[in-house]
C-alpha cells in the first residue's frame, strides 16, 4: 500500500517539475553513415517489435507464421508483433515525444496517408533510412511518385513501400450479371434495385475512398486535382457533382439512405448476409480471403469503373525512439525482398499487391510473381494498372468528412 | 401464498431466460454457425472456424493470463481503497462530505480518454508507461468510484449498531474487521469483485495508450476484430470474453471457501 | 490517543483521496490542453465549439438517449428487485440475472445487433413463423435515428447493475417497518412510500447518476449501434480526436470538458440534496 501511495506522489511531483520540455532535439541519426553489413551485424540477436493493426487473420498469420521464423533463421532476429491501432500508436509516440522519451518500445510501424502526415509533421519518425536498404535500391524504382509522395506528403526516405492496394467494388455474380461500367450506369442500377446498395459513411477509410472517386469524376481536370495541393476552390468545384450524385442515389440506398454503415465491416456483414448486393474495399484481393472463409458467397467478383480506381501504397516506418533501429531496418529490408513480397501476394495469406518492379527481378523471381494465381475474384493486373489513379492531397479526405453530413445527411 | 410464490418463480425464470440467458446462448450458437438459413442455402452451416481462428491467435493464452492478473490486482486495490472510504462515507459525518462524494464520481464523469491522455505524459516521465503497473493504475480510474459507492452502501445497510456492539465487547480492530465487518459485507464485496473485474477486462483504449502495446490484454486482441466481417470469429471471441469473469469468480469463491473462519460465503443474510 | 470522529474519517479516506489525484491530474491537463494553443492561453476552442450546430444537436440527442436508458434501467431494476428478491438471492438466480454483467458493453452491444438488426435472428424467426412477410418489413431498431438499439443495449446491460445495487437493501429489509405501517392502517402505497422509498431512493439516485455519467460519455455502444446522424456526443468527440487532422484535438478536449461539467453539476446538486437524508437514516438504525 505504501509503495502504491508513493507512486501517486511521485507522479504529481515529477510531472509538475518537468513541464518545461527540454527541446534538446536529440534527433541523432547514428545509422545514416553506417554500412549495411554493420547494420545487419548489429541487428543479429536482437528483438524487433512491430506494432500494427491486427484485425485481419490473414495478415497476422503472414507475419507470425511466414515472416517471423524466416527472420529468425536468416538474420537471427526475434520478431514480435503487437496488435494496435495506428491512431493509438501515434498517440503513444506523440506523448513520448512530449515527455522527451528517447528509448521507446516500438521498432517498426505500418503507416500511410494522414497518419504518416501527422507522424512526420510531429517528428515522430526516424529517418531518412530508405536509401540504405539494399532490397529497396535493387528491386524498386528509385524515382516514383507513388513512393515519393504519400497522399501528397513527401516521404523523403522516412518510409519504405511495403505494398499497394487498389480500390474495387465487389458484387455477387448470381445477383448481378453485368456490373455497371461507369457512375451513370451505377446510378441506374441503384434506382432499378432500391435498397441493394450503400456505402460506408466517409469517416470510414473505404467510404471516404468511394467518395473520392466521385470527386475525381466531378473535377474538370482530374490531373490538376491530383497534382495540385489542396484548395477549397478545386474541392467545391469538383464536389458539386459528387454531392448531387449522392443526393440522387440516396432515396434508393439501403434503408432509404437514412443510415449508412459506420464501417466497412458493417457493409461487409450486410453483403455477406445478402442484404445488399455490392460491397467495396481498398484492396483488390480482399474478397479471396472472405470467400475462402465462407463469409462472402463464392460467386463474389470485383469490378472497377471506367473513370478509374484509386490506388495507394502503404509503407513501413521506424519511430524516432526505436531502441533497435538496426534491427528495424534489417526487418524492413527483408519485408521488401522479392521472397517476402511473393509470399504476401499469396491469396491464402494476405493477397496484398507488391510495389516491387518486376523488370528489376531475376527471371526466376519474376516467374514466381507472374505465375501466381491471385484467385477468381481478383481482376487481372492489366485491368488494374489501366484504371489506376493516384491519391490526391490528404486534406481532401478531411474535406469530404467535414462536408458530407451537411450536404447529404442534414436537412432531410 | 405458496401458489403465489410458485407463480412468481415461473415469472422470474421466464423473465431472466428471455432477456438474459437466451441472448447469451444465442451468442455461443452464433460462434459455430455460419449464417442462419437465409434463402440461398437451406438449413444451417456449422463451422468451427471461429474457434479455430481464436485459438490460432498466438497471443490468446498469454493475453488471457495478463488480463486475469491485472484484473486480480485491480480488484485487490479496489477493495482496499473502497472498504476504507466506504466506511468513512457511511458512518462519519464531516464538513465537505457532499463535495467529497461528488469528487469520487469525478473519474466517471470525465471521459476516460481525456484523463488517460494527460496521465500518459506524466507516466512516461516516471517510467510507469509501458508497464503493467501503469496499466493497473489507470484501470483504477474507471473502477474505484464504483467500489467506493457499492461498499459505502454495503456499510450503510449494516448500520453502525452491530459494529458498536462488537466494540463494546472489546474485540480488537482487526478481529472486528475479519469476524464482524467482512462477513456482513460479503454480498457487497462479491458484487464489487465481480463488477470491477469485468470493467477492468473491458478497457481497451486506456490499456493501449498506457500499456503502449507492451501489455497485451485480451481487449487489445479483441478490438481489432470488430473491424472484421467474420461474425463467427467475433462471436467466439465474445464468448471467450465472458468465460473469463466466470473463471475468475469461481476461483475467488473457491479461495474464500477455503478460509478457516465460519465460512461467511455460505451464510445467507 | 483518541482520534476525533472527523479525523478518523479523513484517515480512512486517505487512500481514496490519493487515488483521486490520478484522474484529477488527467482532468487538469485536459482542461489545460483545451485552453491553450501554441503555448498561449485562448478560449478559441470553446468559442469554435459553441458555434458548431452539430455539437449542440449532439448534446441534446445524447442527453435524451441517456435519460431514457437510465430511467428505464432504474425502473426495471427496481421492479425486478422488488418482485423477485428472494429468487435473486439464490445462487442460481443471482448468476442468471447477472449474466449480462459478465460481458463488456461492446460485446453486449454486438449481441443486440445480431438479434435485432433487420437481418438478425428475431426478424428471421418472425418470418419463419409467418408473422411478417420478409425481413425487410421488420422495423429498424438498430443503428436507428431514435437510438432504440442503443437504449436496448444499455437497458439490458444496466438493469442487472441496478438490481445489484438494490439487492443489499432488499436482502436486509425486514418486513417490520412495512408491517408497522400497514398495522397503522397504511395501504400498500403508503407502505412503499414510507417503509421502502426512503431506503431505496438514495441508492436509486446514486445508481442513476453513475449510469447517466457512464452512458453519456461511453463510446463503444453508440459507435456500434448508433445512427449516422444524429450522433452521440462521445462518438463525435472520438471522431474529432482520432480524425486525421490533429488540429481538431483541442476541440475534442473542449467537448469532453463541457460534457464533464454538465454531468458534474447535476451530480453535485443531487448529492447535496440527498446527503442529509441518508445521514439521518444510517444514524437512525443504530
Amino acid at each position: 500500500m505504501k509503495k502504491f501511495i508513493s507512486f501517486f506522489l511521485l507522479t504529481l511531483l515529477l510531472s509538475a517539475c518537468s513541464n518545461a520540455d527540454g527541446e534538446s532535439n536529440s534527433n541523432t541519426q547514428p545509422l545514416q553513415d553506417t554500412s549495411w553489413e554493420e547494420i545487419e551485424a548489429q541487428a543479429s540477436e536482437t528483438t524487433v517489435r512491430i506494432h500494427m493493426w491486427g484485425g485481419d487473420e490473414g495478415i497476422n498469420e503472414y507475419i507470425d507464421e511466414w515472416v517471423a521464423p524466416r527472420l529468425q533463421d536468416q538474420y537471427n532476429i526475434n520478431l514480435e508483433r503487437t496488435p494496435m491501432d495506428t491512431g493509438n500508436i501515434l498517440q503513444k509516440l506523440y506523448s513520448e515525444k512530449q515527455a522527451n522519451k528517447q528509448d521507446g518500445t516500438i521498432d517498426v510501424i505500418w503507416v500511410n496517408g494522414e497518419n504518416f502526415k501527422n507522424a512526420k509533421e510531429n517528428e515522430l519518425l526516424y529517418g531518412p533510412f530508405r536509401k540504405q536498404l539494399p532490397n529497396f535500391t535493387d528491386y524498386y524504382e528509385q524515382e516514383n511518385l507513388a513512393f515519393d509522395y504519400d497522399f501528397g506528403t513527401p516521404t523523403e526516405g522516412y518510409e519504405a513501400p511495403w505494398g499497394k492496394v487498389q480500390f474495387v467494388f465487389l458484387y455477387d455474380q448470381e445477383k448481378i450479371e453485368q456490373p455497371p461500367k461507369n457512375f451513370e450506369e451505377l446510378k441506374t442500377w441503384i434506382s432499378e434495385n432500391p435498397g441493394e446498395f450503400t456505402y460506408p459513411n466517409p469517416d470510414d477509410f473505404s467510404g471516404n475512398a468511394f467518395l473520392r472517386h466521385l470527386l475525381y469524376k466531378g473535377a474538370e481536370d482530374t490531373d490538376t486535382l491530383i497534382e495540385e495541393p489542396f484548395s477549397k476552390e478545386l474541392a467545391s468545384e469538383a464536389g458539386s457533382y459528387m454531392w448531387s450524385y449522392l443526393n440522387d442515389i440516396q432515396p434508393d440506398l439501403w434503408r432509404d439512405g437514412k443510415h449508412y454503415p459506420a464501417s466497412l465491416a458493417e457493409l461487409d456483414r450486410l453483403y455477406s448476409k445478402g442484404e445488399v448486393s455490392m460491397t467495396m474495399g481498398y484492396n483488390e484481393a480482399r474478397a479471396e480471403h472472405m470467400v475462402e472463409d465462407g463469409v462472402f458467397p463464392e460467386s463474389t467478383r470485383s469490378f472497377v469503373l471506367e473513370s478509374g480506381s484509386i490506388g495507394n501504397t502503404h509503407f513501413l516506418a521506424i519511430p524516432y525512439n526505436s531502441p533497435n533501429k538496426a534491427g528495424a531496418m534489417t526487418a524492413i529490408n527483408f519485408l521488401l525482398s522479392p521472397e517476402a513480397q511473393v509470399a504476401k501476394l499469396q491469396p491464402s495469406y494476405w493477397g496484398d499487391n507488391t510495389p516491387i518492379s518486376l523488370d528489376k527481378l531475376s527471371e526466376e523471381d519474376r516467374q514466381a510473381f507472374e505465375s501466381l494465381d491471385r484467385g477468381d475474384s481478383v481482376l487481372s493486373n492489366d485491368v488494374l494498372n489501366k484504371s489506376f489513379l493516384p491519391e490526391a492531397d490528404a486534406q481532401y479526405v478531411e474535406w469530404i468528412k467535414e462536408n458530407w453530413k451537411d450536404e447529404v445527411i442534414r436537412d432531410k | 401464498m405458496d401458489r403465489l410464490s410458485k407463480q412468481k418463480k415461473i415469472q422470474f425464470w421466464a423473465l431472466t431466460l428471455l432477456f438474459f440467458i437466451l441472448p447469451v446462448v444465442f451468442l455461443f450458437l452464433k460462434s459455430v454457425v455460419l449464417n442462419f438459413g437465409f434463402g440461398r442455402s437451406s438449413g444451417i452451416d456449422f463451422t468451427l472456424r471461429g474457434w479455430e481462428t481464436l485459438f490460432s491467435e498466438s497471443q490468446l493464452i498469454q493475453a488471457t493470463l495478463v488480463s486475469l492478473g491485472i484484473g486480480a490486482l485491480v480488484v485487490f486495490l479496489n477493495l482496499s481503497v473502497g472498504l476504507l472510504a466506504g466506511k468513512a462515507l457511511a458512518f462519519y459525518s464531516f464538513k465537505g462530505k457532499a463535495l467529497i462524494e461528488a469528487l469520487f464520481l469525478l473519474p466517471l464523469i470525465v471521459p476516460l480518454l481525456a484523463i488517460a491522455m494527460g496521465i500518459h505524459v506524466a507516466m512516461i516521465r516516471i517510467g510507469l508507461s509501458d508497464t503493467w503497473i501503469g496499466v493497473v493504475l489507470i484501470h483504477l480510474v474507471p473502477t474505484v468510484p464504483y467500489s467506493i459507492k457499492m461498499l459505502q452502501s454495503g456499510y450503510a445497510s449494516i448500520g453502525t449498531g452491530l459494529l458498536q456492539q462488537a466494540k463494546v465487547l472489546g474485540t480488537n480492530r482487526w478481529h472486528r474487521f475479519f469476524s464482524v465487518e467482512l462477513p456482513l459485507l460479503m454480498p457487497s464485496i462479491r458484487s464489487t469483485v465481480f463488477l470491477i473485474f469485468v470493467i477492468s477486462l473491458s478497457q481497451y483504449v486506456i490499456t493501449a495508450i498506457i500499456g503502449g502495446g507492451n501489455v497485451v490484454t485480451l481487449a487489445m486482441i479483441y478490438f481489432p476484430f470488430l473491424d472484421s466481417a467474420e461474425s463467427t470469429v467475433l462471436a467466439a471471441f465474445s464468448a471467450w470474453f465472458a468465460l473469463l469473469p466466470i473463471l475468475f469468480y469461481l476461483s475467488v469463491e473457491l479461495l474464500l471457501s477455503l478460509l478457516p473462519y465460519q465460512n461467511p460465503w455460505r451464510t445467507r443474510l | 490517543m483518541k482520534l476525533s470522529e472527523t479525523n478518523k474519517a479523513w484517515i480512512l479516506l486517505t487512500p481514496a483521496l490519493l487515488f483521486l489525484s490520478l484522474p484529477a491530474y488527467g482532468l487538469f491537463s485536459a482542461i489545460w490542453t483545451s485552453l491553450h494553443e501554441n503555448g498561449s492561453f485562448t478560449t478559441k476552442h470553446y468559442r469554435t465549439l459553441f458555434q458548431q450546430e452539430t455539437f449542440w444537436e449532439s448534446i441534446g440527442y445524447s442527453v435524451r438517449i441517456t435519460l431514457l436508458s437510465t430511467v428505464l434501467s432504474l425502473v426495471l431494476g427496481l421492479l425486478i428487485t422488488r418482485a423477485f428478491s428472494p429468487f435473486i438471492q439464490s445462487t442460481k438466480g443471482k448468476l442468471s440475472i447477472w449474466l449480462p454483467m459478465l460481458f463488456p458493453h461492446f460485446v453486449w452491444g454486438y449481441i443486440v445487433l445480431l438479434l435485432f438488426e433487420q437481418s438478425g435472428l428475431i426478424s428471421h424467426l418472425l418470418v419463419e413463423m409467418g408473422l411478417i412477410s420478409s425481413t425487410s418489413s421488420f422495423p429498424i431498431i438498430t443503428n436507428d435515428q431514435n437510438g432504440i438499439g442503443i437504449i436496448l443495449t444499455y437497458v439490458g446491460k444496466e438493469t442487472p447493475f441496478v438490481v445489484l445495487m438494490l439487492l443489499p437493501i432488499y436482502a436486509k429489509q425486514q418486513d417490520g417497518y412495512k408491517d408497522l405501517v400497514q398495522t397503522l392502517g397504511g395501504g400498500k402505497w403508503a407502505a412503499f412510500k414510507d417503509a421502502e422509498w426512503p431506503w431505496v431512493s438514495p441508492v436509486l439516485l446514486e445508481a442513476g447518476i453513475i449510469l447517466f455519467a457512464f452512458i453519456l460519455s461511453a463510446y463503444e455502444v453508440p459507435f456500434l449501434l448508433g445512427a449516422t446522424f444524429p450522433e452521440m456526443i462521445s462518438v463525435l468527440t472520438y471522431d474529432w480526436f482520432y480524425s486525421g487532422d490533429w488540429n481538431e484535438r483541442p476541440l475534442a478536449f473542449a467537448a469532453m470538458i463541457i460534457t464533464s461539467v454538465l454531468i458534474g453539476i447535476m451530480s453535485f446538486i443531487a448529492f447535496s440534496a440527498m446527503n442529509r437524508k441518508r445521514m439521518l437514516l444510517t444514524k437512525g438504525q443504530g
